[in-house]
């Protein structure tokens, strides 16, 4: 045996199993597909990882709108099914969960949970042609990512300021403000920078600006660095969990002044991290339970008989309004022109234009997009949490 | 039935177990293989993205620029693997690993807060070279095989042979003339390397590139690869990429309980297979035809 193994034979037979992979792959792939009976709509949401706290509420809000909406009814011919995938908390899931959705022929899909997730996933369905609803991605330049992405979530830019001025005028007086953020998130980045921006156009200079990652648990060394500025003020952009983590040893740690929370910590899935500690937290909202209109009202029965409670999340009403305006959309193309057994390409590129070009009246109110995919909502809140004196239950209580 | 984007992943995560095997072949424990790939992801992204000369703006993003993306990648991880390996490869025993481990979050944390590189949304958009899934799998395809062959070739030259002796007793091959000190720092320039190459294909892939590609989480699944593959034979890290970074797709049917089972299995591959699954006693055991089972053993 020669002291060098020959390669080639082995090369030239990888190469041969490699021509078989490719020669299968391809013959797997698609010739023209269409429009499946009844039409699959998808959606992928974090069911796994950090942001499960958000994909929670987001599960909920499209079960209802699944049990809802997709059956056929008066005035609604046509049944949608709701294929529900997991998402993860990370970039690549987002991605393979979309894949998926791609592959089983959806028209359109709701997601993912987190605008960091968004800047990888949104372009796979963009170069496919499949429109993208995202959910709950506020952070700057979603609805720019590609013609195919829009958003039902209400940018950072229109709802971060609405509380920084509520704590202000709680106490007008305050000077000493401190902002915490995850800096490897993009929401997080991007909703700090509204915040700051916020508190400079009101002559407040942040005293300290503590940053974090979004996996972290342990803010002893933020904490700890804040605490001798004596802030009156603390602003927080991170997720569920490490924000909640955060709250929480603020508090332990002996902070007693305001706290404002940015979006992904818009959620009773909180409680259980930061507990009595949540209470008194500022956060503006894109929903508001108690909405008139007739979407919302349907939707709030539905969410208590479902869950025994009058006050559904924000994340569950703006999931089930994602599913609401594909659904509706796709209802409208359909009345035009049947969609069942077209050419799904087609479908999706009508469907993407149908949507775009919509009014909705939604449990969010009444909404409509920009061309670009960017959503027109017209109210937006301040909530102030409440928590029960054992620290278990609490809510959301909306301040005027 | 894996689909073509889960093929491409599962030849990512063989690439990358490849890459941690290479420095355990002479008794190196290295973490920084996410760190090296997430550079060659960087080299791609930022060039495909920034330079607009590279045809970014076309429909398919120019094969030969790809080409210059990976020379380039190559050539800036085997620079910093030298720096990094050149003092701590004097060290003995754990040393690797923990410089490793400090290399990876200092890229991470200078990549995090540098505005050129997109801060924490990073680099997204980026250009794809390949229409579909199949173009990534026929180039990590070569790629996998180039790597498997040169590690093929390794197991019987006198290199391989070096890598082998530093690995079960460093004094000794010291002490029988094996310059241990290069052999360790080219099994660790070869593994960042393949790293960075399989960061430029993973970048184009993703289509996004941040920097928490290079986490400690990734250093770990990593390197479970090699733990749950075999760190003796060079298939075993592939076997190891393979099958973990298929898993947890595969197991979508079982919904909820997917990633219980995962970790299960995370769990059971050490515990009955405590050298890993791919070992020379499993090779003796599986009847192939004799010549490839002598050119497998070592």
């Amino acid at each position: 045996m020669p002291a060098v193994p020959p390669i080639l034979p082995s090369v030239l037979r990888g190469g041969a199993v490699a021509a078989v992979v490719l020669a299968l792959t391809a013959a797997c792939s698609p010739a023209a597909r269409r429009v499946s009976t009844p039409p699959l709509l998808g959606a992928a949401v974090a069911l796994t990882g950090n942001a499960s706290a958000i994909g929670q509420d987001q599960r909920i809000g499209l079960d209802l709108a699944a049990a809802l909406l997709g059956p056929a009814g008066p005035g609604r011919p046509l049944p949608l099914t709701l294929a529900i995938e997991d998402a993860g908390t990370d970039e690549q899931s987002a991605s393979q969960a979309f894949r998926t959705l791609i592959g089983r022929d959806v028209l359109a899909i709701i997601g993912p949970s987190l605008s960091q997730q968004a800047f990888a996933a949104d372009p796979v369905a963009d170069r496919a042609g499949v429109p993208v609803v995202g959910p709950s991605n506020t952070a700057r330049g979603i609805p720019e990512i590609g013609p195919f992405v829009l958003r039902v979530s209400a940018p950072v830019s229109q709802v971060a300021p609405l509380s920084i001025a509520r704590a202000l005028r709680n106490d007008p007086a305050l000077q000493r403000v401190a902002v915490f953020y995850a800096q490897d998130d993009a929401y997080s980045t991007s909703e700090t920078a509204i915040f700051q921006k916020a508190l400079t156009d009101r002559r407040l200079k942040p005293v300290s600006v503590q940053r974090h990652q979004f996996s972290d648990t342990d803010f002893q060394t933020q904490v700890t660095a804040v605490l001798p500025l004596n802030p009156q003020l603390v602003v927080i952009s991170a997720g569920p969990v490490d924000g909640g983590n955060l709250v929480r040893q603020l508090r332990t740690l002996g902070y007693r002044g305001q706290i404002v929370a940015g979006n992904a910590m818009n959620s009773p899935n909180i409680f259980p991290i930061c507990q009595r500690q949540c209470d008194g937290l500022l956060i503006a909202q894109a929903y508001s339970p108690a909405l008139a209109g007739e979407a919302n009202r349907r939707f709030v029965a539905a969410y208590r008989q479902k869950r025994g409670s009058d006050t559904p999340p924000q994340f569950t009403a703006q999931a089930y309004t994602a599913v609401q305006v594909v659904a509706d959309a796709l209802r409208r193309l359909d009345a035009r022109r049947p969609v069942r057994g077209r050419p799904l390409a087609e479908v999706r590129r009508e469907l993407n234009a149908e949507i775009l070009a919509g009014r909705y009246d939604t449990p969010l109110g009444p909404i409509r997009f920009t061309p670009e995919g960017e959503v027109i909502q017209e109210r937006f809140g301040v909530a102030r949490v409440r928590m029960d004196a054992d620290g278990r239950q609490g809510r959301f209580e909306l301040l005027d | 039935m894996p689909d073509g984007s889960l093929l491409v992943q599962m030849l990512i995560g063989a690439l990358l177990g490849l890459s941690v095997y290479l420095p355990l072949a002479a008794g190196q424990l290295s973490l920084a293989t996410p760190g090296f790939m997430t550079v060659g992801g960087y080299v791609a992204a930022l060039l495909s993205t920034r330079v607009a000369a590279l045809g970014g703006a076309e429909p398919l993003y120019p094969l030969p620029w790809l080409l210059l993306e990976l020379v380039l990648a190559a050539v800036i991880a085997l620079a910093l693997a030298l720096v990094v390996g050149l003092p701590v490869l004097r060290l003995r025993g754990i040393y690797l690993a923990i410089a490793t481990i400090a290399l990876n979050e200092i890229l991470r944390v200078l990549l995090l807060n540098s505005s050129w590189t997109g801060g924490a949304v990073g680099i997204f958009a980026i250009p794809q070279p390949f229409g579909d899934p199949l173009g990534y799998l026929a180039a990590l395809l070569l790629l996998l095989l180039l790597a498997g062959a040169a590690c093929q070739v390794l197991a019987g030259h006198p290199l391989g042979r070096a890598m082998a002796a530093v690995r079960d007793d460093e004094l000794a091959a010291s002490c029988s003339g094996v310059d241990s000190f290069r052999v360790k720092l080219l099994a660790f320039g070869a593994s960042a390397v393949l790293a960075a190459l399989t960061g430029v294909l993973a970048a184009h892939f993703f289509n996004t590139w941040n920097a928490r590609q290079g986490s400690f989480d990734a250093s770990i699944t990593t390197l479970a690869f090699v733990v749950f593959g075999g760190s003796r034979l060079w298939l075993g890290p592939v076997l190891g990429g393979l099958v973990l970074t298929a898993l947890p797709e595969l197991l979508r049917p079982v919904g909820d309980l997917r990633l219980v089972v995962f970790g299960a299995v995370i769990l059971l591959g050490p515990l009955l297979f405590p050298q890993g699954v791919v070992t020379p006693a499993l090779l003796q055991r599986l009847p192939l035809p004799a010549g490839w089972r002598r050119r497998l053993l070592p």
